[in-house]
C-alpha cells in the first residue's frame, strides 16, 4: 500500500441534478441519509447523555454508559448530536476542548482491530493490534501535564466480544485509571447485554449508568416525518397518519418509516398520468407502499406456481393429514401426488419430474428439504402454513 | 468458433455487394440458423424486449438512474424463482441505462457473486479490485483484510452525495452473502447506503423467498426493504407464442426465402396438436424459460441440411429424453442377478414396511424365491452375491441406513433402498428379455 494514500471515489464526470419538483424535493428530505438539523422526539435522551458527557469533561474524570434499543429508534444519531453539540460549545471555549473518537463493532473484521482503529484516530499512527494495545495502555495509565479528555463511541458493542472478553475489560477499564480523562459509550441492541455476555468483572467496570431507548411511538414517528418535510408539502395528513401507525404497531422503526414515505412519493410520480403535474401522496398511495414493503410473497409465489407444483404442494398437505404428523417423505408424497395428477386427468409424473419440482420448490423455500443426495427418503416439510397454502390454491 | 467468424464476416460483404434477396448454399443457411438459435439457447442472448415484466423494468430503471443521476442511494432485492430471467432483467436495465450519457459517464459498476466470493475476504479485495482503489497495483489488492475494509470505508466515507461517482453493487446469489461472518459486508453496504456517504445502490439478487429472514436485526433494519418479485403469471397461449418467437429467425438474415420457409415451419410446428401436448406437458410441470431452452437446444441439434426443419417427432424425442426417469434407466442396466435382489428388497419393503435391511434377508429372500421355483439357474454363491450387492451400493441405488459404516460387517449392515416401487415395475416392463418367472415374482411374493 503507498504509505499515505488517501483513499478516494473518483469524482463525477457530470454534476448531479437539483429536484425538479415538490416530490423530488420530498424525497432528497426523506431520505434516511439526511439529517435534519435537530432530532425530534429524543430531547430527553440527548438532554441525559449531553449532561452525562458534559460534566466528565468538565470535571476532568471518566466514565462509562450503556445505551441500548432496537434498530432504527435513533440511537447513533442522537450522540453524534449530542458530540456535535459539545464540539460547538468546546469551540466557543464554553468547556474545555476534547477528543472524539467513534469505532463501529461491525466495521472492523475482527474485535482485537478496535485497539488499531482507537489508536489510528487518536494519533494517526498504524500499528499492529497487540503494539496499539499496548501503547494505548501506556496512554491512559500514564499522567501527562497537559491532557484532554477522550470521548469514544463504541457502536455494535456486542461484536467485541471475545472468548476472554480482554477487549471490552480494556474499554470499561481505562475509564477507571486515574489520569485516563476517557469517557465512554457504548450502544448496543440488546437492554440485558452486560448480565448476559459479559463476565462479573467486565459488567461491573461498564458500570449501572444505562439508559435504553424505546421504539417510536406513531405520534414521535408523524412529528419525525412532518419535521423532516419541514413545509415541503408533499403529503396528506391521513397519509402521514397511516404511515405512522402501521411502523408504530409492527416495529418502531424510524428508517422503515422513511422508506415506505419515499417509496410512496415514488408510486405517486409513477401514477400520474403527467410526472410533473403529480398531486398529493394520498391514502392509495401509501396503502400501496406498504402492501409492497410488508406483505410477504409465499401466496403469490404460490399462486405463480405451474400446475404440477400446486399439485405437488396439494399432496404435501394431504399426506401430512393423513399421517398427522408436519412432515414426510418424498416416497409418501409422491403416492399422493401421482394420485391428484390422476384425478386431474394428467399423465402421473415420473420420479425425477416428481424429484425436479420438489427441488424447484425447495429452491424458493416453500419448502424445507434435506440434502438431495438422499433421493426418494428425503423428509419434506413446509415452510409456510398450511391454511397459507390452500388459501392460495383456492383463491383462483 | 473462428470459423463462424470469418463466415459471418463474409456473410457480411456478400449482402452488401448484392441485392437483399440473396440466395445461398443450404449448407451455409443452417450454420447460420445454428450460430442465432444457440446464441439464444445456450448463451442466454438478451432479447430486444423483456417481455411480461414491464412494471419491474421500469422500477428497477428509475430507481438505479435516481441513484446514478440525482445521487440518492438505494438498495433492493430481486426475488423470484431459478431461471424466472433475475439475471436478465437486470443486464437489461443496465443496458437501457447505459444509452442515458449522465449514467454512463458516472455509474462504476462492482459485480459479485456469492458463489465466488464466498467470504468476506475475497469479496472485499473483488470490490477494491474493481473499484480501481489506491491500494490496487495492477490486478493485486495490497494490505490486509482489516486494511482493506477500512480502506474502502474511508473511500466511501469520503465521498457525497453531489460530488463523487455513484457506485452500484451487484450481489448475485445474495442469500449466501448472508452466511458470511457477522454479515460485515451486508452491514457495511446497507450502512453506506442509508447514511450520508458516497452514493451507492445495492442490488440483490435471489432465488429464496424466506431472504430477509436470514439478515440480522440490524442489517434488516438499515436495508430498504424494497423487494422485486419476478413471478410469472404466464398462461399457456403466451408459453406457445414464447416458444415460436424463440424459434424464429431475424429478418435480418441473408437469404430471405429460407427465412420465410423457416419461420412458416416454426408456426406450422406450433400449431401442431402433439407438439401442443408435448408443450403442455413442459409448462405444467415448470414455467421457467431455462428449462424450455434445453427441450429447444434439443430440437435443434438434429437440424442438418439433410433435414433443413424442426418437426414434431423431433420435439417428441426432445421432450422425451428431457423428461426420462434416470433410476428407471439405471435398472436396465443391471444384471439378472441384481435385478432379482433389487426384487427381494422391494419384498422386504412391503412386509416390514419400509424398515431398513441387510444383505443376509435380502439373501434369505431371494433364497426363498429359488427354492419355490425349484430352479437353478440362479443359483449363485455367496461371495457373488454380496459383489452384486455392492455394486448396487456404488450406483446409490441402496444406501447406508446410518453412517457408522465401518464398525458393522458388511453382511450385516442395514440398508435403505432408494427406489420406489413404480419405478422396479416399470424397468421390468422395459427390461430387455426379463425372465418371465422373475416378473411374476416381482408382482406377488408367493409366485
Amino acid at each position: 500500500t503507498p504509505r499515505h494514500a488517501t483513499p478516494s471515489i473518483p469524482n463525477r464526470a457530470q454534476p448531479t441534478r437539483r429536484p425538479a419538483n415538490v416530490l423530488e424535493e420530498a424525497r432528497t428530505r426523506l431520505h434516511v441519509s439526511s439529517v435534519p438539523e435537530s432530532l425530534p422526539c429524543r430531547e430527553q435522551e440527548f438532554q441525559d447523555i449531553y449532561s452525562f458527557v458534559e460534566s466528565k469533561i468538565l470535571d476532568g474524570t471518566g466514565g462509562c454508559m450503556y445505551i441500548s434499543g432496537v434498530p432504527g429508534t435513533g440511537k447513533t444519531a442522537t450522540v453524534h448530536e449530542v458530540m456535535r453539540c459539545l464540539q460547538h460549545a468546546a469551540a466557543a471555549d464554553e468547556i474545555p476542548a476534547f477528543l472524539f473518537v467513534e469505532i463501529n463493532g461491525m466495521k472492523m473484521t475482527d474485535p482485537h482491530q478496535a485497539y488499531v482503529q482507537i489508536l489510528q484516530k487518536l494519533t494517526g499512527q498504524k500499528a499492529t493490534a497487540d503494539h496499539a494495545a499496548a501503547l494505548l495502555e501506556k496512554r491512559f495509565s500514564s499522567p501527562a501535564l497537559r491532557k484532554e479528555t477522550t470521548v469514544l463511541l463504541v457502536d455494535e458493542l456486542d461484536l467485541l466480544w471475545t472468548r476472554k472478553q480482554n477487549v471490552m475489560y480494556n474499554l470499561f477499564d481505562w475509564p477507571t485509571r486515574r489520569h485516563a480523562r476517557l469517557v465512554v459509550l457504548t450502544i448496543a441492541n440488546t437492554m440485558d447485554l452486560p448480565e448476559r455476555i459479559m463476565i462479573n468483572r467486565v459488567a461491573s467496570r461498564l458500570g449501572l449508568t444505562r439508559m435504553s431507548f424505546q421504539p417510536y411511538t406513531f405520534k414521535q414517528l408523524q412529528q419525525i416525518i412532518t419535521s423532516r418535510l419541514n413545509k415541503v408539502k408533499a403529503f396528506e395528513e391521513d397519509a402521514l397518519q397511516l404511515v405512522s401507525r402501521k411502523v408504530a404497531a409492527l416495529s418502531g422503526d424510524a428508517r422503515r418509516c422513511l422508506d415506505i414515505c419515499r417509496r410512496a412519493t415514488e408510486i405517486c410520480e409513477h401514477s400520474a398520468a403527467d410526472p410533473s403535474a403529480a398531486g398529493l401522496v394520498g391514502m392509495v398511495h401509501v396503502m400501496e407502499a406498504l402492501n409492497e414493503m410488508f406483505s410477504s410473497a409465499y401466496i403469490t409465489a404460490i399462486k405463480c406456481a405451474s400446475t404440477q407444483e400446486q399439485l405437488f404442494l396439494r399432496a404435501v398437505i394431504a399426506e401430512f393429514r393423513r399421517l398427522g404428523l408436519e412432515e414426510a417423505t418424498f416416497q409418501q408424497v409422491l403416492v399422493q401426488h401421482q394420485a391428484l395428477c390422476r384425478v386431474e386427468g394428467l399423465q402421473p409424473v415420473s420420479v425425477s419430474e416428481g424429484l425436479a419440482v420438489c427441488r424447484r420448490l425447495g429452491a424458493c423455500r416453500l419448502l424445507l428439504l434435506e440434502p438431495s443426495r438422499l433421493g426418494v427418503l428425503q423428509r419434506i416439510r413446509l415452510n409456510v402454513s398450511q391454511d397459507d397454502v390452500l388459501f392460495a390454491l383456492k383463491a383462483d | 468458433m473462428y470459423l463462424y467468424v470469418l463466415q459471418f464476416s463474409f456473410l457480411r460483404i456478400m449482402s452488401k455487394r448484392k441485392a437483399k434477396e440473396a440466395h445461398l448454399p443450404i449448407g451455409e443457411c443452417i450454420d447460420q440458423v445454428h450460430l442465432i438459435l444457440r446464441k439464444r439457447f445456450c448463451h442466454q442472448q438478451l432479447p430486444d424486449k423483456l417481455e411480461g415484466v414491464e412494471a419491474q423494468h421500469k422500477h428497477l430503471v428509475e430507481l438505479l438512474k435516481r441513484t446514478a443521476v440525482h445521487g440518492e442511494s438505494n438498495s433492493v432485492l430481486i426475488v423470484g424463482p431459478r431461471g424466472a430471467g433475475k439475471t436478465t432483467l437486470l443486464r437489461s436495465v443496465l443496458r437501457e441505462l447505459s444509452e442515458v450519457t449522465e449514467v454512463q459517464k458516472n455509474l462504476l459498476q462492482v459485480h459479485l457473486n456469492g458463489l465466488l466470493q464466498t467470504d468476506d475476504r475475497i469479496a472485499l479485495k473483488e470490490i477494491t479490485r474493481q473499484l480501481h482503489l489506491e491500494n490496487v497495483v495492477g490486478d493485486r489488492v495490497f494490505g490486509s483484510f482489516a486494511e482493506n475494509l477500512a480502506f474502502l470505508l474511508d473511500a466511501l466515507k469520503k465521498g457525497d452525495r453531489s460530488s463523487s461517482r455513484p457506485v452500484l453493487f451487484v450481489l448475485d446469489e445474495f442469500d449466501l452473502f448472508a452466511h458470511h461472518k457477522n454479515q460485515t459486508l451486508l452491514y457495511n453496504l446497507f450502512d453506506v447506503s442509508q447514511s450520508a456517504q458516497a452514493p451507492i445502490a445495492v442490488v440483490g439478487l435471489t432465488c429464496r423467498l424466506d431472504v430477509l429472514e436470514l439478515l440480522e436485526k440490524r442489517v434488516k433494519s438499515r436495508f430498504s426493504h424494497r423487494q422485486i418479485h419476478l413471478l410469472s403469471s404466464l398462461t399457456f397461449p403466451q408459453y406457445v407464442a414464447r416458444v415460436q418467437t424463440q424459434l424464429s429467425l431475424p429478418d435480418d438474415f441473408p437469404d430471405g426465402k429460407f427465412v420465410r420457409e423457416w419461420n412458416a415451419a416454426v408456426a406450422t410446428l406450433c400449431e401442431d396438436k402433439s407438439v401442443e401436448d408435448v408443450l403442455r406437458r413442459h409448462f405444467n410441470s415448470s414455467k421457467d424459460f431455462r428449462s424450455l431452452h434445453m427441450l429447444l437446444m434439443l430440437c435443434l441439434s438434429r437440424v442438418s441440411v439433410a433435414k433443413p426443419v424442426i418437426t414434431p417427432a423431433d420435439l417428441l424425442d426432445a421432450s422425451r429424453s428431457c423428461l426420462a426417469d434416470a433410476q428407471a434407466n439405471m435398472l436396465h442396466g443391471l444384471s439378472i442377478l441384481e435385478l432379482c435382489l433389487i426384487i427381494a428388497m422391494k419384498h422386504l419393503n412391503d412386509v416390514y414396511e419400509g424398515e431398513p435391511f441387510n444383505l443376509q434377508m435380502v439373501h434369505n429372500e431371494f433364497k426363498k424365491f429359488l427354492q419355490r421355483k425349484s430352479n437353478s439357474m440362479y443359483n449363485f454363491e455367496q461371495p457373488v452375491i454380496m459383489k452384486a450387492f455392492e455394486h448396487l451400493q456404488q450406483l446409490e441405488l441402496i444406501q447406508p441406513a446410518d453412517s457408522s459404516s465401518a464398525k458393522t460387517q458388511r453382511e450385516y449392515q442395514l440398508m435403505r433402498l432408494m427406489l420406489d416401487h413404480s419405478q422396479i415395475m416399470e424397468a421390468l416392463q422395459k427390461y430387455p428379455q426379463c425372465p418371465t418367472d422373475l416378473k411374476q415374482w416381482a408382482t406377488s411374493a408367493f409366485a
